[in-house]
């Protein structure tokens, strides 16, 4: 961990000097579970006239899988980017990963690794498209060349679901397990951070990086009532 | 066979009674069993009845629940699938996946889709008997073997099925159909209940009861008819519940034994007592019936028996009968026992007489002996009435004496009249009097108590007398009597060769011969009889009366 860490702001150390740009840091907190995990259950737990609870691991921490699913991005044009090679693939009748991040206009492929077909479709508006029903071993990909949020579905099995965030740029990041994120190589500026989680929504913040600062923002999500929080561009000040 | 008049009016009476009582009671108990049978039949068919109500209206709600599961989108496209891609693993595979997420959850044994012509695409079946420990699992099911599949009942790997079926439709366009299954279960019978099919028995709730058992049970039954049928030794009621068509027909089952057992049995202790209380009073009123029918009779039996063993034909006496027949039976024996004894009477006397005659004839062979018979009995007779014997034994002796010469009969005249002294020869012969006497009485019935007299009038007190020799009180008194009245006649009268004795000299002589030829006690009577007795002539005294006296019994 120590190592990484090292090895990261190393990296980081590298990038700054040789782009002249700032970070954007912060920590998000999750104060409670949000998502409703969604899993198709093993056949052999079934008992006829019983009910299944699924999802409970008690060695996994359900916040810091919340906090992984927080998506933070800087709203506005920006530079193009790419993530090299992004793909959900269908294994065991859910889509994996469930939420990929891409800048837009990446392509993703949808390998089906199951012995049975899938079908990937979506209706979302930032892109509709239907891919059909296809077999083991074959695999479709899609290039998403508008912004926005696209909900990946499959017609076969209605359980299964993705999310593909679509960022207008290269400034994006995801939450690791701590509750950091950094966002690299952000000219100086003034900046709408966007902070969003499927279940609690989007939380938008005004950013100034500064020449030679970064800027940092803390989220807490969800807003509780009578926090100072509930003016998002108040606390996104650098400090 | 020989039975007593008793048994034979007690059987009589009793067993008409008894057989009688005994099966009015059984039919009577047999219509009550069959009325309460009849009313515990129509509660049962009642029951029956609802149920199969409650049966179907579980249906009804059954299929409304498979028209939510027929609007299953995903398995529109699943069946899309199937159809754009027929000839494909991956897509039948796809379907069974989904058709097994859906019986998971919904809780089907079996599932299958069908293309809208009825061809079966995908299907998957419950791999393992239903144990509820979640071992069970739906397994796709190779549907080239299923056939055309509707709503009712089917039978897949020796298990029966309840199948319903529903369309699915894109919009106007019929997709197929999906049919669910479950397995055929009794679980929602509370009665006992069979499955029958083609009028084979195929699943059953009864344990322990074999299929081929019930098959035999079932086929007297006719389709969708009650019926009454014979299992296990019991009567049961069977009503269908529910046609399934294709042959399927589930029945129900009622004990009917079972249900009408209390009351039953009721009626069999409550019947059974008053049969047993109504045989024993016929058996009470037959005892008696009989006794009094036999009581009479049984009294002249007895009567008859004893005159059988005294030989005796005693009449009978004392309150005649007051039953009609008895009294005349009573008359008719005692006449007949008055003739008989009034029929042996005169046999006797006619004997009596004849042989007096005899005796008679004998005195009159010989003049010098006439009378003597008549005056040794007459004196005989004396010495009893002297002795104070009874009237039986005097008169026995009076008629003993008058015969005790019979036997010379069979002496010759020659012998017997000779004048003179007799050699010894002719003595021998004349010794033998008294043995061909009693020869004589012996082969007549009723004379044989004379035979003393008769036989041993020659014996003498010291025992040298003749047939036996016998000595003192040996012989009887009869012959004793006789002796010396005898001997008395014999020296009193005049015989050819010499003049009789005078009475005094016969009695000196008596005396001195007592103790030796003579009883002492008899010659002490004898010679202190009055003295008209012993000189009384025989010619002057009465006819020889030799007839008994009424007094005297017929001996047997």
């Amino acid at each position: 961990m120590r190592i990484r860490n090292i090895f990261v702001l190393l990296l980081a150390g590298a990038f700054v000097l040789s782009t002249r740009g700032e970070s954007v840091t912060g920590t998000i907190s999750i104060t409670k579970k949000l998502t409703k995990r969604n899993v198709t259950p093993d056949v052999s737990v079934y008992q006829r006239g019983m009910a299944v609870e699924l999802g409970k691991d008690p060695k996994e921490d359900p916040l810091a899988f919340e906090r992984s699913r927080v998506v933070l991005y800087l709203e506005g044009p920006g530079p193009a980017g790419s993530e090299p090679a992004p793909q959900i693939a269908q294994l065991d009748r859910r889509f994996v990963p469930d939420l990929v991040v891409i800048p837009v206009g990446s392509t993703v492929s949808f390998p089906n690794m199951d012995p049975i077909f899938h079908n990937v479709f979506s209706l979302s508006k930032a892109k509709t498209f239907d891919l059909g029903s296809y077999d083991k071993g074959e695999s479709k990909h899609i290039v998403f060349s508008k912004p926005g949020i696209v909900e990946v579905y499959c017609h076969l099995h209605p359980n299964m679901a993705a999310t593909i965030m679509v960022t207008p740029n290269r400034w994006y990041a995801r939450v690791g397990a701590s509750g950091q994120y950094r966002i690299d190589d952000v000219p100086p500026g003034t900046y709408t951070l966007v902070a969003w989680h499927k279940s609690a929504g989007f939380f938008r913040r005004t950013i100034v990086v500064g020449p030679g600062h970064d800027a940092v923002a803390n989220f807490v999500i969800p807003i509780t009532e009578g926090s100072d929080q509930t003016a998002p561009d108040a606390g996104g000040q650098a400090q | 066979m020989m039975t007593r008049l008793r048994t034979r009016a007690f059987l009589i009476c009793f067993v008409p009674f008894a057989v009688l009582l005994a099966s009015s009671f059984w039919m009577i108990q047999r219509y009550m069993e069959a009325a309460v049978g009849s009313g515990v039949r129509l509660s049962l068919r009642e029951n029956q009845y609802s149920i199969a109500q409650i049966h179907a209206r579980t249906d009804l709600e059954n299929n409304r629940f498979l028209k939510v599961a027929g609007e299953n989108s995903a398995l529109k496209a699943g069946i899309e699938l199937l159809r754009s891609a027929p000839a494909s693993d991956g897509a039948r595979r796809t379907v069974e996946d989904q058709l097994r997420e859906l019986g998971e959850h919904m809780g089907f044994d079996f599932l299958l889709i069908s293309a809208p012509n009825g061809r079966p695409l995908a299907a998957v079946i419950r791999n393992a008997a239903e144990s509820g420990q979640g071992g069970s699992q739906l397994e796709p099911f190779n549907v080239a073997s299923v056939k055309g599949m509707g709503a009712g009942l089917a039978q897949f790997g020796g298990r029966t099925l309840q199948v319903a079926s529903v369309p699915i439709d894109q919009d106007d366009e019929n997709l197929g159909s999906l049919a669910v299954g479950e397995f055929f279960g009794f679980s929602e019978f509370t009665t006992p209940a069979v499955l029958l099919h083609n009028g084979q028995v195929i699943e059953s709730n009864l344990n322990g009861v074999p299929f081929s058992e019930l098959n035999a049970a079932f086929a007297a039954c006719n389709d969708q008819s009650e019926c009454d049928l014979h299992l296990h030794g019991a009567n049961w009621i069977s009503l269908p519940v529910q046609s399934y068509g294709g042959g399927y027909l589930l029945r129900s089952l009622e004990n009917v034994d079972r249900a009408t057992a209390p009351i039953a049995s009721r009626l069999h202790r409550l019947f059974l007592g008053l049969a047993a209380i109504a045989v024993l009073l016929a058996l009470v009123c037959s005892l008696l019936a009989s006794r009094t029918i036999v009581k009479p009779i049984a009294a002249v039996v007895s009567h008859l028996r004893n005159a059988a063993h005294t030989g005796v034909l005693p009449e009978f006496a004392g309150r005649p009968s007051s039953i009609f027949e008895i009294r005349q039976l009573e008359e008719i024996y005692n006449r007949a026992a008055v003739s008989v004894k009034v029929a042996g009477e005169n046999l006797e006397s006619a004997y009596l007489e004849f042989i007096g005659s005899l005796a008679n004839a004998l005195d009159a062979r010989d003049r010098y002996t006439s009378g003597h018979s008549l005056r040794v009995s007459r004196l005989s007779k004396a010495v009893a009435a002297a002795l104070n014997l009874d009237a039986d034994d005097q008169e026995r002796i009076r008629v003993g004496a008058l015969l005790h010469d019979i036997g010379k009969i069979g002496i010759a005249d020659s012998v017997l009249q000779k004048d003179g002294r007799l050699t010894d020869e002719e003595f021998e012969i004349v010794k033998q009097h008294p043995v061909i006497g009693r020869r004589i009485l012996e082969g007549v019935r009723g004379l044989s108590a004379f035979i003393p007299a008769v036989e041993l009038h020659h014996e003498n007190w010291d025992g040298s007398g003749y047939p036996r020799g016998q000595k003192g009180r040996e012989t009887p008194i009869d012959a004793r009597i006789v002796h010396v009245s005898d001997a008395y006649d014999a020296m009193t009268t005049d015989r050819s060769y010499r003049k009789g004795m005078t009475h005094a000299r016969a009695l000196e002589i008596l005396r001195e011969y007592a103790g030796t030829q003579f009883d002492p006690e008899i010659v002490a009577v004898f010679v202190n009889l009055p003295r008209e007795v012993l000189t009384k002539q025989a010619g002057e005294k009465e006819a020889p009366r030799i007839a008994p006296q009424p007094a005297m019994a017929v001996a047997g």
